[in-house]
């Protein structure tokens, strides 16, 4: 007379119906500006974009017009093609460093989770042991005194302090896993360990992997940025959304705009990748991931 | 109890000790000869032999960590060859400032996220929910420095309120008030970033936590919903809040650097910033040490205030 | 109280309807039933049967949102249905109070036991901090807690289940309520604690003058303790009478298939225990005949068309809803 359904559960259910939650339009219209910048920064060379180190004396701090879509800055340069081609810098940085940070993490968690035993034991303490590390100080540290800096360092440091989060995460989503009976299942019939972890295991973890890789990119962007600010990112003249607000601080009144396009670039940016994460994460019914 | 605190204490000593060797290891990334690149090419003779004497140079790299470790266990972490101070008080002048700050923004981080996470989780997917929702997730998407930028160019600039700007800091002890001035921009900022954080994770539990059983039972016995909410709800739905408050604080202790540095206030970050412009490379190593091992401490007590909030945790 | 009526709860055409994405879900249709002071009634049904919503619509403790009650409950004369939270939280406690099914989730983990109690006792009645502390030890004595003042500082998690349905009928009793609702009380506990948790819900009730609704699954826990039963499925009344009637003179087939199907000390060892074949009806996809009909033997093509209203049977009080009822005893051999 047990395994019965019905009012006794669902009466606590009825407050918040279970559902899968749709990704509706706003989450393809994030997708869409994500891919559309993703597109400029790829094909910034052969768009009809002005050259965004071209110093234009003659006009300098000029507002929005039809020849500066943005203005120009405090150098005349166009604020508009520095924003595409900065792009190129906080994407690279931001998915470049997730994909040393999953790259990495991703096999030992999935490992990890699977194997169990010793090589887990060792293998969590070690990664728990980092996660105490202050990321950002190591990050600020590795960088300010592994000169000279380049756009490549700061993804190697960035990426390689994000391991520990990520495997964190990919163990957590594959010992949710690993116990469902259908892996179970595929281990009684004999699969090959190697079988089950590609194609069983991490078609399962993807859903997981990816929303937490969006909001890991978003978070290492703004990181980025940071560095900017301390003068730790890729150095000037080279565009960045980071290095553009940056610049902007002293000349804030005079020229607002230098400030308020970079700066609405970036949130937009993180915003869409924020939302496609929480989104995706909801459709899939996974717990909230804590950062 | 007793062998779980012993256990966290063991792993804290664990953790200091990879802080210390990670910390020593830094100076050893930078290229080229250790003394010429920190004192600067025309450093005095007696100055070098300091920095031997300090950290050991001379000696197989293990013995450099412990000669270092024995100076820092003393309270010595060097003296700065471009400010000629000592590490130590600069560092000790710095951090109050820092402290001030993080303690201004979390009082005000929990004072809202507290009781606007308890409004959303009372209906969740209502209007109140809905708009509080929309409002944190944007929120999570403006960086810090976005945040002071707006705030300067509206509370500074535009409103002229005094003390709020760029380079005004006052300090606590020569005026009270004019330095809670100071400290409101950089601590509404700090604040900004905790709230939604705090506020996303207490409303996530304690929509959990009014579905439990023992909400329907504290119910029955006729109490009333908001002590329900604070007495019955709110502490079994604060540990991944005390948690997040744990990593957050640790966080703000290591990354307050950019409000400090945008409005020029001297706490710890923007000393770092300055010792990583100026290459004052003992200065960086001594900040890197001590946040370090302060973001581990935090951890560590917010552990503990976890383990006395929710007795099952120790007891598993 | 001095013209109290003299029926304690009287529960009239009650139903609770769950508004849910797969459409209305009718967890409890038409009920009604009346329960006497100092007497104990049985509500008995297979899981998803309704009874816990029925218990908890009774004291009002529904959630508050996606779901529709109508019909009266009459609580010592004060309108349940459609009262405001602030009225029911008057009552709640002092009039009616609820043991919960699972002691290891219905208390506070967080919370020492004796501040669970005192909240009851401080809050509600307005007593003092030492009051109520020597109340709540004595309610600790009152239900069988062995050294109160040591239990009265521990969490639950230190206390076994036992030990734990005892805090909450303790808590329960807090308020002396007239009315108490003991939702499954010894469902989640050991077959040997649980004789003794009812034993001691049937010796409070007598000492303390309470009424009591016992709901259950299992018949054998009402056989001794109540003195009327209510059987309920997929949401519905199907046969109530005094425990004897439902017992002995059963009418329905749902009421004798939970009979055969719950074990019986009078049973030769290693008799096989009938079950009831399929499950309960999905109450999103109800037809228009009787419930029960898809697993029932007797049932005829009107059971699946047309749903049986309770009919009064030979003896008093006794009702059942059935188009082909059993036959009356003198044709049964048990």
């Amino acid at each position: 007379m047990s395994n019965v359904i019905i009012p006794e559960e669902q009466a606590s259910i009825v407050e918040r119906p279970e559902k899968k939650a749709p990704l509706g339009p706003l989450f393809w219209l994030c997708v869409g500006w994500i891919a559309l910048n993703f597109l400029g920064a790829i094909f910034a060379n052969v768009l009809p974009l002005q050259n965004p180190l071209y110093q234009d004396y003659s006009s300098i701090n000029v507002g929005p017009s039809l020849h500066h879509l943005f203005g120009t800055d405090d150098i005349g340069r166009d604020i508009f093609s520095r924003i595409v081609y900065g792009s190129r810098v906080s994407i690279a940085v931001g998915f470049g460093a997730m994909l040393i940070g999953f790259g990495i993490g991703t096999p030992l968690g999935m490992l990890a989770a699977y194997r169990r035993g010793r090589f887990d034991t060792i293998m969590t303490s070690f990664m728990y042991i980092l996660l105490a590390f202050p990321a950002i100080i190591a990050t600020i540290a590795v960088l300010s005194f592994w000169t000279p800096r380049s756009l490549l360092k700061i993804i190697i440091v960035i990426g390689f302090a994000s391991v520990p989060l990520v495997y964190r995460v990919i163990r957590t989503a594959t010992l949710a896993v690993s116990t469902k009976d259908y892996i179970v299942a595929a281990k009684v019939q004999g699969a090959t360990d190697r079988r089950i972890l590609l194609k069983e295991l991490l078609p399962n973890i993807a859903p997981i992997g990816v929303s937490f890789l969006l909001i890991g990119v978003a978070t290492v962007i703004a990181l980025e940025g940071t560095l900017a600010f301390l003068g730790l990112s890729v150095s000037p003249p080279t565009p960045s959304w980071g290095n553009m607000i940056n610049e902007s601080r002293t000349v804030l009144q005079v020229n607002p705009w230098l400030a308020i396009f970079p700066s609405l670039a970036l949130c937009l940016f993180l915003l869409s990748l924020n939302f496609i994460g929480d989104r995706l994460r909801n459709h899939f019914d996974v717990a909230e991931v804590k950062l | 109890m007793i062998r779980y605190v012993i256990r966290r204490i063991l792993m804290l000593i664990g953790i200091v000790f990879i802080i210390s060797v990670g910390s020593f290891y830094l100076i050893h990334l930078l290229p080229g000869n250790i003394t010429t690149i920190i004192e600067g090419p025309g450093a005095s003779p007696a100055n070098q032999a300091k920095l031997y004497k300090l950290l050991g140079l001379d000696r197989p790299i293990y013995e450099q960590y412990f000669v270092w470790l024995g100076n820092v266990l003393h309270g010595n972490l060097g003296t700065s060859f471009i400010s000629q101070e000592s590490v130590a008080s600069t560092i000790r002048a710095a951090l109050p400032i820092d402290l001030e700050m993080i303690f201004i923004s979390q009082i005000l981080a929990f004072a809202t996220a507290i009781p606007m996470a308890m409004r959303s989780a009372r209906k969740p997917d209502g209007i109140v929910d809905r708009i509080f929702g929309a409002g944190s997730f944007t929120l999570l998407s403006v960086p810090p420095f976005i945040v002071i930028i707006l705030l300067v160019l509206f509370i500074s600039i535009k409103l002229g309120i005094p003390h709020t700007g760029v380079s005004t800091y006052v300090s606590f002890s020569s005026d009270w008030i004019a330095n809670l001035e100071s400290m409101a921009l950089p601590s509404i900022t700090l604040a900004i970033g905790s709230f939604v954080v705090y506020f996303r994770v207490l409303r996530s539990d304690l929509i959990a936590t009014l579905q439990e059983e023992f909400i329907t039972m504290a119910r029955s016995k006729g109490i009333s919903q908001r002590r329900i909410m604070w007495r019955h709800a709110f502490r079994p739905s604060s540990v991944a809040l005390l948690g997040a408050a744990g990593v957050n604080i640790g966080g703000l202790l290591a990354g307050g650097f950019v409000v400090q540095f945008l409005l020029a206030i001297p706490g710890l970050g923007y000393t770092l910033i300055a010792a990583i412009n100026q290459n004052d490379y003992l200065l960086v190593q001594g900040i890197v040490f001590v946040v370090s091992v302060g973001v581990v401490l935090i951890n560590f007590i917010f552990d503990f205030i976890i383990n006395i909030v929710d007795p099952r945790i120790s007891r598993e | 109280m001095s013209n109290a009526p003299h029926e304690l709860l009287v529960v009239d055409d009650l139903s609770t309807t769950f508004t849910t994405m797969g459409g209305p879900l009718p967890a409890v249709a038409n009920v009604s039933f009346t329960l006497a002071r100092n007497e104990t009634i049985g509500i008995v049904g297979e899981s998803g049967s309704g009874k816990t919503v029925l218990s908890r619509t009774i004291m009002g403790l529904q959630p508050r949102s996606n779901v529709t009650v109508t019909g009266s409950v009459l609580l010592n004369g004060n309108q349940m249905v459609g009262a405001s939270e602030a009225a029911k939280r008057a009552l709640w406690g002092k009039e009616v109070a609820m043991v919960f099914q699972d002691p290891m989730t219905s208390l506070n983990p967080v919370m020492r036991v004796g501040k669970q109690i005192d909240e009851s006792l401080r809050v509600r009645l307005g007593m003092n901090k030492h009051d109520a502390k020597a109340r709540a030890i004595e309610l600790f004595e009152l239900v069988g807690i062995p050294s109160p003042a040591q239990r009265y500082m521990a969490y639950p998690g230190q206390l076994s289940g036992g030990m734990r349905q005892r805090v909450v009928i303790a808590i329960a009793l807090a308020g002396s309520p007239n009315l108490l609702m003991a939702d499954e009380p010894t469902t989640g506990l050991d077959v040997t604690i649980q004789a003794q948790i009812l034993n001691l819900l049937d010796d409070l009730k007598e000492r303390l003058e309470m009424s009591v609704v016992l709901v259950t699954h299992d018949l054998g826990v009402v056989a001794t303790r109540t003195s009327r039963i209510v059987v309920m499925y997929a949401g519905r009344i199907v046969e109530s009478g005094s425990t004897r009637d439902v017992f002995n003179h059963h009418r329905m087939p749902y009421t004798r298939a939970l009979l055969d199907s719950s074990p019986k000390v009078s049973n030769a060892s290693h008799t096989r225990l009938v079950t009831i074949p399929g499950r309960p009806p999905n109450l999103l996809k109800l037809t228009a005949g009787c419930s029960f009909a898809p697993r029932c033997t007797f049932a005829t093509d009107k059971c699946h068309t047309e749903r049986p209203e309770l009919q009064a049977a030979d003896e008093p009080e006794h009702a059942f809803a059935c188009w082909n009822p059993l036959p009356t005893n003198t044709e049964r051999g048990s």
